[in-house]
């Protein structure tokens, strides 16, 4: 797995590429990265699916755990270009109740000013 | 630059913003040209009538005041809603200027009841023009700032009184006591200039607050309407019985003090010459008394204490009366009466319009119009009645008038205590959430345990029939199976290509894929994989096998060594085969490890507890470790709270430790949290906070001791002020950017401790409301959470806890926290 950052408008997107899975050892984990942002005082972050093909019990841990963090703080984290079978699976086990997912990323970087 | 000026002058006598000082000065004139004609106004008002009638009469015009005051009340309510207030405000006062040229004309004739029609309409013009200031003042500013100009703008009211009384005490002997009215148009006339100004400043949506919108039809808002708002409040109906008692209180003392000067002062305009000296000496002591008192006492002791200042001095003054000879009584009319107004200027004034700021707006300005001057004016009536019928009817002497002050005074007191609690309450719910505690958010519509073995029963599809067919056994186990979840994680048999559970009993032939029959009976498929696990012969084989895949360690695929720590979960925990999850536990592959730690909880040995707690610092199966130790629960409480006192070891796992103590939440979870609070461990200080502030955010009447979380809040209010100093220092050395940016994050992480210690040991929603809205409100609601803060901390926590969230200019902000930190080093928040 590999994760990029950029910002756009005060918005800090994360450009994850692979599956998120325990298997795949990496320098820093997914919620690491996110607390990074929290302590230097981000609030919105936008996790991009786009190139995440599946992801395992781990990876969602990750996701819950980066949205509990952020949520806390009075931040708020969205995902975007999920895929079908990944919404599916969401939407089965009431994920989508908890995260605002979108299919385009402008849309999703307007929804945190919208607010 | 003007402005800059002006701020620099008046910050040295009030704690205002630089922005706020041209309007605040306009306030300030405002008032002072109201109470300046007022003062005159007053003591010819009171010499001409006593020059007509007996003291006897008194309670007639008190009456009568009353009687016509709610009409006065009603036909103010209709002007309000009728006209934008600027305009209101206007045309009352060109009215009173007319009025006051006809008096003047009218006097010349010399009818006696027109003193007592004078009277009622000093009393309208003075209850009204006050009322229209308040209301103005309500308009412009929130709780908040109101609470810090408030004693500014009441200086303002008390010099324009002065003013007024030392012109009535000079002039009445030379120009008589009827002329003396001829001034008060002039003042009035400049007071209606700075009204306009003061409101054309003002932007129009501050303004339109309590009034329909442009187009809306608009209601009239009658004194029924008034009255039903006022009694459908339990906030207001007190606030009614406290003004009741006030005013009642004072008309009993007002009826003594002029009976009193009556008797010793026979002449007319020698009288008005005292009146106005006696008002004037009352509102310079009261000045003094405002410059001096007021605001200091209101932020030293709060509104809650200062309310019953006035009530207790005025009991003792009551009694006071029966020290002094008949002679001599002229000097305890002058000082209770003394006493009575110059609080009712300075402190009881400041509280009573304190106490309306937290109330809707919608609401506030009805109510204040039907208290201030129907139940204002209704207490005078009372008191009035009270005169009538101890002094005229019962023959009660002017000293035996005091035994009904006292018992009125006792209830003022009451009523004070009542609002007290009141008040509190109003502010909160000012106060909204912001967020909602994403945990619960979460575990509301995610059955977080369900979704991760979900995703991994998916996942497992691709690596291993035996894992799959495993964690759809689970699935069923735990019922969850619905026709949904079939669908989803159900395949078509070709696509497998992972080993099947034949491979596992070492058996050649064909793949044997496990498809999600509906046909299989879910619990018959339970009792027959029972009974299999229980055979002897199934042990010995699995034993063998699972023994040389463990042996064989990462030689070894590691799909095997995940069925092998999966099925170990499904044995009995006295299996000899089961001592083998050990070496999985701390395998290299976190896949494995993270199965292996899942069966360790299913078994939940003693002996695999050690080894999870070595799992928590790695990333990749912290969450599952931690899960895991959560699920043993009370019985690794004291393995965990050793490794957390531990130095030596592992910080990450040390870390690890609180969330998983708060989690399992038991008493003996908490108290271990609240001793290692107590003991001082910076290093993992963070989150012991963290997990204790989640703890009792799901047990709110969970209380732990002040003496454990005070030292650490003193700590962390310490090295706020520390970080302060240092940005301050930075900035000066003009450092960059980031080096600043860190520190406030740092700052901001801080403060979030800070709040998270108050809500150990203060109402956890209150304390949560007031940091949500710190961090994320409005201006507004901003300052309903400093009021809160004000109103529930202990005195010597807020005055060093404000200063870090009070919206000050930041030098300001550092100059106050130099003076405090000192302060702290010798202070400890333990000490009573």
């Amino acid at each position: 797995m590999i994760i990029k950052t950029r910002e756009k408008d005060d918005i800090v997107i994360f450009d994850i590429e692979g599956e998120i899975k325990r298997s795949d050892i990496t320098d820093a984990t997914l919620h690491q990265l996110v607390k990074d942002q929290l302590d230097r005082g981000r609030r919105k972050i936008l996790l991009n699916f786009q190139d995440v093909a599946f992801i395992d019990s781990f990876g969602v841990g990750e996701i819950l755990a980066s949205y509990i963090s952020t949520h806390n703080l009075g931040g708020k984290l969205k995902i975007v270009r999920i895929s079908k079978k990944l919404f599916l699976i969401f939407q089965v086990t009431m994920l989508t109740k908890v995260f605002e997912i979108f299919d385009d990323e402008e849309r999703a970087l307007q929804s945190f000013f919208g607010e | 630059m003007k402005e800059k000026r002006l701020h620099r002058i008046i910050s040295r006598f009030v704690d205002i913003r630089p922005d706020e000082a041209p309007t605040a000065v306009r306030v300030f004139f405002y008032f002072f040209l109201i109470t300046f004609p007022a003062y005159i106004i007053k003591p010819v008002k009171v010499s001409l009538y006593l020059s007509w009638f007996t003291n006897a009469r008194l309670p007639y015009a008190y009456l009568l005041t009353a009687v016509v005051i709610g009409f006065v009340v009603v036909l103010n309510t209709r002007l309000l809603n009728r006209f934008e207030r600027r305009r209101y405000i206007s045309l009352s006062q060109l009215f009173f200027m007319a009025n006051l040229v006809a008096f003047w004309f009218l006097f010349k004739l010399h009818w006696p009841w027109l003193s007592l029609l004078y009277w009622l309409w000093s009393d309208i013009f003075i209850a009204t023009s006050v009322t229209q200031f308040w209301i103005a003042v309500n308009d412009i500013y929130n709780p908040h700032q109101a609470r810090r100009l408030v004693g500014f703008f009441v200086s303002g009211g008390l010099l324009g009184g002065i003013g007024g009384s030392i012109l009535a005490s000079r002039l009445a002997k030379t120009i008589g006591t009827e002329n003396l009215l001829l001034v008060c148009p002039a003042i009035l006339f400049l007071s209606l200039a700075v009204v306009n100004g003061l409101y054309a400043r003002q932007p129009k949506e501050k303004v339109a607050e309590g009034r329909a919108a442009p187009g809306e039809k608009k209601k009239p808002t009658g004194y029924l309407e008034s009255f039903n708002l006022v009694r459908k409040s339990r906030y207001l109906l007190l606030l009614s019985g406290l003004v009741t008692a006030a005013i009642t209180v004072s008309t009993l003392i007002d009826f003594q003090f002029n009976s009193v000067v009556k008797e010793t002062i026979a002449a007319k305009d020698a009288r008005t010459s005292f009146l106005g000296a006696f008002f004037g000496v009352v509102l310079v002591v009261s000045y003094i008394l405002h410059i001096l008192f007021t605001s200091l006492v209101l932020k030293k002791f709060g509104i809650r204490v200062v309310i019953l200042f006035t009530p207790l001095i005025l009991f003792v003054g009551a009694w006071a009366v029966f020290l002094f000879p008949v002679a001599a009584l002229i000097y305890w009319a002058v000082a209770v009466k003394g006493a009575d107004k110059a609080l009712d200027h300075t402190l009881s004034q400041a509280v009573r319009e304190l106490l309306y700021i937290p109330i809707q707006p919608e609401v506030k300005y009805k109510a204040k119009i039907f208290i201030d001057m129907f139940v204002n004016k209704f207490a005078s009536a009372f008191g009035a009645c009270l005169i009538l019928l101890f002094y005229t009817a019962l023959k009660f002497s002017l000293k035996q008038m005091s035994f009904i002050t006292i018992p009125v005074t006792g209830v003022w007191i009451l009523f004070a205590v009542a609002l007290n609690r009141e008040y509190v309450g109003i502010v909160k719910r000012n106060l909204k959430i912001k967020w909602q505690d994403a945990d619960k958010i979460v575990s509301q519509h995610v059955d977080r345990n369900l979704t991760k073995l979900i995703f991994d029963t998916i996942q497992s599809r691709e690596k291993s029939s035996v894992l799959y067919a495993m964690n759809l056994f689970d699935l069923i186990q735990k019922e969850k199976l619905t026709p949904e979840l079939r669908k989803i994680i159900s395949y078509k048999s070709d696509e497998i290509r992972a080993k099947s559970m034949d491979s596992l009993l070492d058996v050649s032939g064909g793949s044997f894929v496990p498809e999600i029959a509906d046909t299989v009976d879910d619990q018959e498929l339970d009792v027959q994989v029972r009974e299999i696990m229980a055979l002897d012969a199934y042990q010995s084989v699995i034993q063998d096998r699972i023994e040389e895949i463990v042996s064989r360690g990462q030689t070894e695929a590691d799909v095997d060594r995940m069925e092998a720590a999966k099925l170990l979960g499904m044995m009995v925990p006295t299996a000899p085969v089961v001592e083998d999850l050990s070496r999985l536990i701390i395998d290299d592959s976190p896949e494995v490890a993270k199965y292996a730690i899942e069966s360790a909880t299913r078994l939940k040995k003693p002996e695999f507890v050690p080894l999870i707690i070595r799992q928590l610092k790695n990333a990749f199966v912290h969450e599952v470790a931690t899960d895991a130790l959560i699920d043993y629960g009370e019985e690794v409480i004291e393995t965990l709270r050793s490794r957390l006192r531990d130095p030596q070891e592992d910080v990450a796992i040390r870390r690890g430790i609180p969330d998983i103590l708060g989690r399992i939440g038991t008493p003996r979870a908490t108290d271990a949290l609240a001793q290692e609070l107590a003991g001082g461990r910076e290093d993992v200080e963070p989150e012991l906070i963290d997990a204790l502030y989640k703890l009792k955010s799901n047990h709110q009447d969970l209380c732990l001791p002040e003496r454990t979380v005070l030292p650490v809040l003193h700590d962390k209010i310490k090295k706020s002020y520390l970080v302060l100093m240092e940005i301050d220092k930075l900035l000066l050395d003009g450092k960059k950017a980031p080096l600043v940016k860190d520190l406030e994050n740092s700052l901001s992480r801080s403060l979030k401790h800070i709040f998270e210690l108050l809500g150990l040991i203060y109402p956890f929603e209150d304390i949560r409301k007031a940091y949500q809205n710190i961090c994320a409100g409005t201006k507004r609601s901003t300052d309903y959470s400093l009021e809160l803060l004000d109103n529930i901390l202990k005195k010597d926590l807020k005055e060093y806890i404000l200063p870090l969230v009070e919206d000050i200019p930041f030098d300001e902000k550092v100059r106050r926290c130099r003076k405090l930190v000192r302060a702290l080093e010798r202070v400890s928040f333990n000490e009573p």
